[in-house]
């Protein structure tokens, strides 16, 4: 089957999602891995449940899981130690 | 423009929300880092979410897929006939059942989760490390 040009942009986030999961497990400096597992991931899961017809979930996406859970996570790197050993 | 044959992005949906269940899977059994552990568990909830919300797309219907909110553009669209509106509509709008159940587990995601770092904050106050096998030799070592 053709697939139209508007689609595109959308199986690169999928691959970018993916992607970036697997990217944010292997650094060592542990806010770098928050930032881009939990920030980076969330944002690009934001666009691809408003391009799959869910604006409300892509809100409550927005608000919980790119900003208040790598918050959270940033407290408990900060209250514990920085570097994985 | 030559004939590109790709899945559509239904299945591409589905395709990646498999992968990121996987990744999350190999990441919270394999990896030795508690705070890795609850990325992991993060991807986890956002591959289950993902799939959910793909779940409720609808694919290769005439005139495009549409967000399930009726409103009066549509209603002026059809000449203002309420039953041919109300028919195209349901044709064409996602089913939002999915969406529903996804919105509440984002919710009970962020309880999850803040319950699981302040049980890592306080490991860390008594056994000073952040590794999962020193804390496990550990306590087995004082049992």
């Amino acid at each position: 089957m053709t697939v139209p040009v508007s689609d595109l942009p959308i199986y690169a986030l999928i691959f970018a999602s993916v992607a970036i999961a697997i990217l944010s497990l292997l650094p060592r400096d542990l806010y770098k891995a928050v930032i881009v597992g939990g920030g980076i991931e969330g944002l690009s899961l934001t666009v691809l449940f408003m391009r799959l017809l869910a604006p409300d979930v892509a809100l409550t996406q927005a608000i919980l899981a790119s900003a208040l859970i790598p918050a959270l996570i940033f407290i408990t790197v900060y209250k514990t130690s920085r570097w994985e050993s | 423009m030559g004939e590109l044959t790709i899945v559509n992005i239904q299945t591409a949906s589905f395709i990646g929300s498999i992968s990121l269940v996987l990744i999350g899977l190999v990441a919270v059994l394999f990896i030795d880092n508690l705070i890795k552990k609850v990325l992991g568990l993060m991807f986890l909830t956002d591959g289950v979410n993902l799939f959910l919300v793909a779940l409720g797309y609808r694919v290769n219907v005439p005139g495009g897929a549409v967000i399930p909110i009726f409103t009066e553009g549509f209603f002026k669209a059809h000449n203002a006939s309420m039953a041919t509106a109300i028919g195209d509509f349901s044709a064409r709008a996602g089913f939002c059942l999915p969406y529903a159940l996804v919105l509440t587990n984002i919710v009970i995601g962020a309880a999850t989760m803040s319950v699981v770092l302040g049980l890592i904050i306080r490991l860390y106050q008594r056994h000073g490390t952040l590794s999962s096998s020193e804390i496990l030799t550990e306590r087995m070592e004082n049992d």
